[in-house]
């Protein structure tokens, strides 16, 4: 077959150009190597093509104006396969090739055991797409984040029924998982503090299960004006359908886990009506970002969720450099802690632990059973 | 709402949930009260069910029936194509090992579930699939009871399949025969019933009626995936040990008890303690009742 035996002579290629590669890591010094870690096969594969050309596109920009320090960049793209080993294998690789600054991970169990190698060899590392916590708290020097955080997506849904539904009556819920229970829990917390109110029922869902009616309908006696889900959209459409056959009228709320087109699906589009879910703004709509989604678009089709921060994370990261006049990754992490760097996402700077200070959320809603940004002060 | 009221939507809700895992524990039951096998794979025939129940529901509504004819269609269409699978079923994975001892069987069942919920996986992929026709989810208040229709719907199919059942095992020719294979599947033999085809329709009614409960839950619940098997089998095989393994009125009555419990604690006590209500109260009963609610002891069997 001579598709397969191309992508046989292709792979050969590409081994013996690692190869090549390693070899000559003592070489490095003619260029300034970055790379791009994420998951390049397997079913999120898509997700690491999408930053892979983010960071395609951040790198030619910059070799067009001449590189950095004086030299040519040269971007390196690694597979973790989505595998937290393999991270940690192509992290100590990453090493052992001159990396000095890392574009990744896709997924946070990722980027949280690679980030040791990262903290251990001082290479800088910025996420483009690891929401976890604990991927800065940890408060590794050189570690940081461009997107966004689970607690600051609590915070943004805390925020918005405050400031839009003054005095009601809210219910939690979350499904027991890391992620779900996190993100629950941090708008419980800002809610609270921010409204001085308590809420008024908080309950848990089990992920497995289908039948939420006994926990909904122990709900609907607390009488909630809004229900706040910590979880995924399979549970999240199933719960704002069951809660709808119990004749609950609630608004309903939750975070990037259920912004996905099943979860109207699921809930069936008229129970979904309504429903508000906090996630990134709709990049394409930017208007900071309107030459680079043009530029991203013409070269390599369609923008995904992270492209852009992954273009920026390499933007960021040469920034550094450029700034500390060395690519030394203590000094380059410490010129990135005291800049403010001028994103396509609008001023970006970064706080102590290595997170942006300005919250990226925005609150959609299901509107006409389609996903919609609200405009800011909505 | 005054209290009195969410206990029975509590109890509503749970019968909802109970009817099904009957239907699902009649199923095992029977197969058991034949050739004490336990049919692990039952879950994934549930499943299978459920995903036949939804692909002939699409097909026919694309075709440009009306809801109220395509769905019901789609429920006999499912019976009829999961009754096939449980009959391959039986004839690939059990019937060569009718004489293989006990253990054999029970490992082949567990193969056969793994297989079923693989190929699932590979012809279907793992995301969720929806029911194509968005049920309603409105419904009537009764009291402080709020009912949706397909709650409805679903009680009453599950009470018009287990009494059509029960008539079926008592009052027919086919049915005595069912019941003298349970009881001595050799003697039963030597006076001329037919063992194998009892059996093997066995099979076929066990897995109809998880098949109709798989179409019920999906349009209940609206989405089905290729896992579904596994939590609902457990359940279901819980409930057929609750009212007595063996037993048909047992599986009933286990499903529906099985399914106010499960409500009851998770709307009472939280959730999380839903599964560990209801395991504990299967062990307490096994304690107090080895043979389950309704099960007529019998020594010799597991």
């Amino acid at each position: 077959m001579p598709f397969g035996s191309l992508v046989g002579r292709a792979s050969v290629a590409a081994f013996l150009g690692l190869a090549v590669l390693g070899g000559c890591a003592g070489d490095q010094g003619k260029t300034i190597r970055v790379a791009c870690a994420g998951p390049m096969t397997g079913e999120q594969a898509k997700q690491g093509k999408d930053m892979e050309n983010g960071a395609i596109l951040a790198v030619d920009e910059w070799n067009a104006k001449g590189g950095v320090l004086g030299k040519k960049i040269e971007l390196l793209v690694y597979d973790d396969a989505q595998d937290p080993k393999q991270a940690n294998a192509v992290a100590n690789k990453m090493f052992t090739q001159g990396v000095v600054a890392v574009d990744g991970h896709y997924n946070s169990s990722c980027t949280i055991p690679a980030s040791e190698v990262y903290n251990q060899r001082h290479m800088v590392c910025l996420t483009p797409a690891s929401t976890n916590p604990q991927v800065t708290d940890r408060g590794y020097p050189t570690i940081f984040r461009v997107c966004g955080r689970d607690d600051q997506q609590g915070k943004a849904g805390a925020e918005y029924v405050v400031k839009h539904m003054p005095g009601a009556r809210v219910a939690v819920l979350d499904d027991k998982t890391t992620y779900g229970q996190g993100l629950a829990q941090e708008f419980l917390k800002h809610y609270e503090s921010l409204s001085g109110q308590k809420v008024v029922f908080t309950g848990v869902i089990v992920k497995d299960d289908q039948d939420f009616t006994p926990t909904l309908t122990t709900m609907k006696s607390y009488n909630p004006d809004i229900v706040y889900f910590g979880g995924l959209y399979p549970q999240g459409g199933l719960i704002m359908k069951q809660m709808r056959q119990l004749g609950l009228k609630a608004a309903f709320m939750s975070g990037d886990g259920t912004y996905d087109p099943e979860f109207i699906r699921i809930a069936g589009a008229e129970n979904a009506e309504g429903a508000y879910l906090t996630f990134i703004p709709d990049q394409e709509k930017i208007p900071a970002a309107q030459r680079v989604v043009a530029a991203y678009k013409k070269r390599f089709g369609e923008l995904g969720p992270y492209s852009l921060y992954s273009y920026e994370a390499i933007n960021i990261a040469l920034q550094g450099m450029a700034k500390a006049g060395t690519t030394d990754g203590l000094k380059v992490a410490q010129a990135i802690h005291a800049m403010t760097f001028d994103t396509v996402f609008g001023p970006m700077r970064f706080d102590q632990k290595g997170d942006v200070l300005v919250s990226p959320y925005v609150m959609w809603q299901v509107r006409g059973g389609k996903l919609v940004q609200l405009p800011p002060d909505s | 709402m005054i209290p009195g009221g969410q206990f029975f939507q509590q109890i509503v809700n749970g019968l909802t949930v109970g009817a099904v895992y009957a239907l699902i524990a009649l199923g095992y039951t029977m197969v058991y009260g034949i050739i004490e096998l336990i049919n692990f794979a039952h879950g994934e025939i549930y499943m299978i069910g459920a995903y036949v129940g939804t692909i002939a529901a699409a097909l026919l509504l694309g075709a440009g029936l009306p809801a109220t004819a395509a769905i019901p269609l789609a429920i006999v269409a499912a019976a009829a194509i999961t009754g096939l699978y449980g009959l391959s079923a039986e004839r690939i994975a059990y019937r060569p090992l009718r004489k293989a001892g006990r253990l054999a069987p029970l490992i082949s069942a567990l193969g056969l579930s793994i297989f079923l919920q693989q190929y699932v996986l590979l012809a279907q992929g793992a995301r969720d699939k929806v029911f194509p026709e968005e049920i309603t989810s409105s419904g009537f208040t009764l009291g402080p009871v709020r009912v949706a229709f397909v709650q409805v719907l679903i009680l009453a199919v599950a009470a018009l399949l287990m009494v059509a059942l029960q008539a079926f095992v008592r009052r027919t020719r086919m049915g005595r025969a069912m019941r003298c294979a349970a009881q001595d599947p050799v003697m039963a033999s030597l006076v001329g019933v037919p063992v194998d085809r009892v059996i093997a329709l066995t099979f076929i009614i066990g897995s109809a009626l998880a098949a109709v409960a798989g179409v019920l839950v999906v349009m209940y619940y609206g989405k089905v995936n290729y896992l579904a098997g596994y939590t609902a089998g457990l359940k279901a095989f819980t409930a057929a040990v609750l009212g007595g393994i063996g037993n048909i009125p047992g599986a009933m009555v286990g499903g529906l008890f099985l399914g106010v419990v499960e409500s009851l604690a998770a709307g009472y006590i939280g959730g999380e303690y839903k599964d560990v209500v209801a395991f504990v109260m299967l062990v307490v009963v096994l304690i107090v009742r080895p043979q389950g609610l309704l099960g007529v002891r019998v020594p010799d069997k597991i």
